[in-house]
């Protein structure tokens, strides 16, 4: 579904992502893990067609959508509109947003608000629906619990796996929670300062207590995520 | 040499620093030194009068926009107070004229002042509007209020009354070469007061509210004040420019003020270069040259009159378009880009992160 | 009291032209955040053609429509060269356009002279009622407004393109995400304020003398209608061009004198001042 390999984007001077290689099959649902400023935006970005990478090479079976970070709605444009805009790149017919409130029924009563009033959780799940919208086959979503009380993103999360499943959609997440991000995924890229530093299923990364030491704190016990 | 904007460390290396080591003053000098004996080599100095002229107006006015990052469309109307003030002081109080030049200047910044006030809080096009309305409300008052000759203009004295004896066809060259050379006297000690400015740690200060007004005013630069100073400056200088215009065009009236005009004083520090101390002149010296040779194009035989305006129009606009889109800096910072370029040093951006 | 209402018809009919104008300031403004100089030279030209064209036999209608669809395609151009180089500051494009609009000059002199436009009404003769002795084409004037507003209000609430063009000005990051150009919306823009202006001066040129040298007192005017909607709201402005263009009127026809232009510059800089503060947050938001 994605394969990139040697990947290399640059802002200026400076190097964001630094010879990237990974690879996620169809209907998979993968994390990229990292610090802040490891690079996981630029080389979503890049994937999106939004930054031009200076070396490498980017796969992609089928079209990809973004749910960015900080959820990025148009702020004057009802929900409704802003679902639609989500399928610009469709024709004008394949702009029906029926579709989408099926899956996320929670968006009906919200149609005709204007997208910059709602909260913080209700503009993410726009932001799903809107990625939706294009039909893509490769979901990007881009830090979920960013700014998110834990239920909000638990039920976000629901929704996102039972797309999973149920439209086979592959899912790439790119979270700070590694924790939420290694309940959600099978697979697991760990990135930092622009290289990929580990990579494999979720359980045994966890398990990996040098790993862990670095760059995860303490997830053994799962005690810091009831305290949150 | 080194100085601080912002926090940034900038070095300064190759040509712009060697240029800025040296003070100016020399190169002040030896431009005035040029000026000075430009008028003996001339038969006819009302060329190379509007050039001097302009100059004294774009330098203020370069300083405004380059270093406030705002748009003044209407300058015209300070040299219009200044002219106005010569012109009432001497034909309407009976006042000498030189009192009126000394006064121009100074009525010219106490109305900037004035205006400045409740103007500058606007905007960008707002501003740029703004001083426009100004020059409009300025040609109506000359054109109905009595004292400023209510459409039918004031006629300033001259400067030095005609001494008994003298024939007008013998005295009037020598009265107007005391003229170009009062111009060029005002030109030096504008360009002074402007490298002053620019220098200063005040100068630094507000260039850094062209990039942008938060910002500014997190590092401690007083908004509003600072953009009055700057914008009182330039009209000071406009008002001494306007002082002379009125003894050099004797006739003071709403028509000698034109918008096309205030649009030439933007389009000189366009091309000249907003930020740099010599835009003004450069700025002047192209576009009047490039004005006088259109109309000596339109005026050949054989042209028709209607092509006459469109040659102004025409010149005027595709200047400020391909200045804009391939130098928009300007024409000297264009030049010193390139020259650093050659010399293959950095351009001098900041060491730090 | 005839005489009243006749100045507030004819007032009311020029306030409509300047919201015409005033609308193609704030559809460019909203999108692109530039203030476009050229808005009146959209309607010289316009008029201009039209009348040209009429006079040299085009029939009325396709007159018109042709000299709309000129300026919707001189606007067109003046979008792209103002937008070419990415990333120029707003207060640099504002000079652009105004350069732009000085070959607007010459090139209109250049094609007609530098004459005022003959008139050649869309419906001639003079409407008379309640006492009132008015053109036709004024009234016109209104009712064609009128009808281009709500057509605005439709387009931006109504079609993707309009919502799109929106999107690109509150959000260029998520804009692109999704597909949107900003430049095709940027220079879409440009097309519709070309095509407004165009819409003024076909109305317009019959009525007044549009001349080359119109195109800056046209500007001011729409200009100072679009800053009473602080260059977003079309219903402000066309609230603020009728208010100008009633106030215009009576001043004139009660033999105060012709101080269109500087009444106003003057009711806008009041307007801006008054509205600085909330003015100046949307400029520093961009």
């Amino acid at each position: 579904m994605l394969r990139i390999t040697d990947l290399v984007v640059r802002y200026g001077a400076a190097t964001a992502v630094d010879g990237v290689s990974l690879e996620i099959a169809d209907g998979e649902m993968v994390a990229l893990v990292g610090p802040n400023g490891a690079g996981k935006s630029s080389l979503v970005n890049a994937v999106s067609g939004l930054v031009k990478p200076a070396a490498g090479r980017i796969e992609i079976d089928g079209r990809s959508a973004q749910v960015p970070e900080g959820r990025q709605m148009f702020p004057d444009l009802s929900v409704d509109d802003n679902l639609r805009m989500g399928a610009w790149r469709l024709s004008r017919n394949a702009r029906d947003t029926a579709r989408i409130y099926e899956l996320l029924p929670e968006l009906v009563p919200l149609r005709r608000r204007r997208a910059g009033l709602l909260s913080g959780g209700q503009q993410q799940m726009v932001s799903i629906g809107r990625a939706l919208m294009a039909r893509p086959e490769l979901l990007l979503v881009d830090e979920l619990s960013l700014g998110l009380a834990p239920l909000v993103t638990e039920k976000l999360v629901a929704h996102l796996r039972r797309i999973n499943q149920e439209s086979g959609t592959t899912i790439l997440l790119i979270e700070q929670e590694v924790a939420l991000a290694f309940e959600i995924c099978a697979r697991a890229y760990v990135l930092e300062a622009g290289r990929v530093v580990a990579s494999g299923d979720t359980a045994t990364l966890a398990g990996d207590k040098a790993l862990a030491a670095i760059y995860f704190g303490d997830l053994s016990t799962g005690a810091e995520e009831d305290e949150r | 040499m080194t100085y601080t904007v912002l926090n940034r460390t900038i070095r300064d290396r190759g040509f712009a620093a060697w240029w800025r080591r040296w003070s100016p003053a020399p190169q002040i000098a030896l431009v005035g030194l040029i000026a000075a004996v430009i008028p003996l080599l001339l038969t006819e100095q009302s060329l190379y009068m509007k050039i001097l002229l302009a100059a004294i107006v774009v330098t203020g006015l370069g300083l405004f926009m380059g270093y406030a990052g705002q748009a003044a469309l209407g300058q015209g109307a300070f040299v219009a107070t200044g002219a106005l003030t010569v012109a009432v002081f001497s034909a309407q109080w009976g006042l000498p004229s030189w009192l009126g030049l000394v006064a121009a200047p100074v009525i010219s910044g106490l109305c900037a002042a004035l205006i400045g006030w409740p103007l500058l809080r606007l905007r960008g096009h707002y501003l740029a509007f703004g001083t426009l309305a100004v020059l409009l409300l300025v040609q109506l008052a000359m054109q109905s209020i009595p004292l400023f000759g209510a459409g039918q203009g004031v006629v300033a004295e001259p400067l030095i009354d005609r001494p008994d004896g003298i024939r007008a066809r013998a005295w009037n060259p020598i009265l107007n070469l005391v003229y170009v050379y009062l111009a060029v006297a005002v030109l030096i000690i504008v360009l002074i007061m402007a490298h002053r400015v620019i220098a200063s740690r005040y100068g630094r200060g507000i260039r850094a509210l062209a990039g942008s007004e938060s910002a500014a005013a997190s590092s401690g630069v007083p908004i509003l004040g600072s953009k009055l100073k700057v914008f009182v400056i330039a009209a000071v200088f406009a008002g001494a420019a306007g002082g002379i215009t009125a003894l050099w065009y004797p006739y003071v009236n709403q028509e000698a003020f034109p918008i096309a005009d205030s649009f030439g004083y933007v389009i000189m520090a366009v091309v000249g270069g907003m930020t740099s101390l010599w835009g003004g002149v450069v700025g002047a010296a192209i576009i009047v040259l490039l004005l006088e040779l259109l109309n000596r194009i339109a005026t050949l035989p054989g042209v028709p009159e209607v092509l006459a305006h469109t040659m102004q129009y025409a010149g005027y606009g595709l200047v400020l378009v391909l200045v804009l889109l391939f130098m928009p800096k300007g024409l000297m910072p264009a030049l010193a880009a390139a020259t650093q370029r050659r010399r293959g040093r950095g351009s001098g951006h900041g060491s730090g992160p | 009291m005839s005489a009243f209402l006749t100045y507030l018809l004819s007032g009311l009919s020029v306030g409509a032209s300047f919201a015409l104008i005033g609308a193609g300031f704030v559809v460019v403004h909203r999108v692109t955040h530039v203030v476009n100089f050229t808005q009146g030279t959209f309607a010289v030209l316009a008029g201009w053609v039209t009348a040209s064209l009429i006079t040299n036999g085009t029939p009325h209608g396709l007159g018109e429509l042709i000299g709309v669809i000129a300026a919707g395609a001189v606007g067109l151009g003046v979008g792209a060269v103002t937008l070419a180089r990415r990333g120029t500051p707003p207060f640099v494009a504002l000079l652009m356009t105004l350069g732009l609009s000085f070959l607007g000059v010459a090139v209109v002199i250049a094609l007609f002279g530098d004459h005022p436009a003959p008139s050649v009404p869309l419906v001639s003769g003079i409407a008379d009622f309640l006492g009132v002795r008015i053109e036709w084409q004024r009234l016109l004037i209104i009712g064609v407004a009128l009808v281009a507003f709500v057509v605005i209000a439709l387009f931006f609430e109504r079609t993707d393109l309009g919502r799109a063009m929106t999107a690109a000005a509150s959000n260029p990051r998520a804009a692109r995400l999704v597909g949107i150009s900003i430049r095709r919306m940027g220079l879409a823009s440009f097309t519709i304020g070309g095509l407004l202006g165009g819409i003024a001066g076909v109305l317009l040129a019959p009525m007044q003398q549009l001349s080359a040298y119109s195109d800056l007192g046209l500007a001011f005017s729409g200009f100072a209608a679009a800053v009473f909607g602080g260059l977003v709201s079309p219903w402000l402005t066309l609230l603020g061009g009728l208010v100008l263009g009633v106030a215009g009127s009576m001043l004139q026809g009660y033999e105060i004198g012709s101080f269109q232009n500087q009444l106003s510059l003057v009711l806008m800089v009041i307007v801006m001042i008054v509205r600085a503060k909330a003015l100046g947050r949307q400029e520093e938001a961009k």
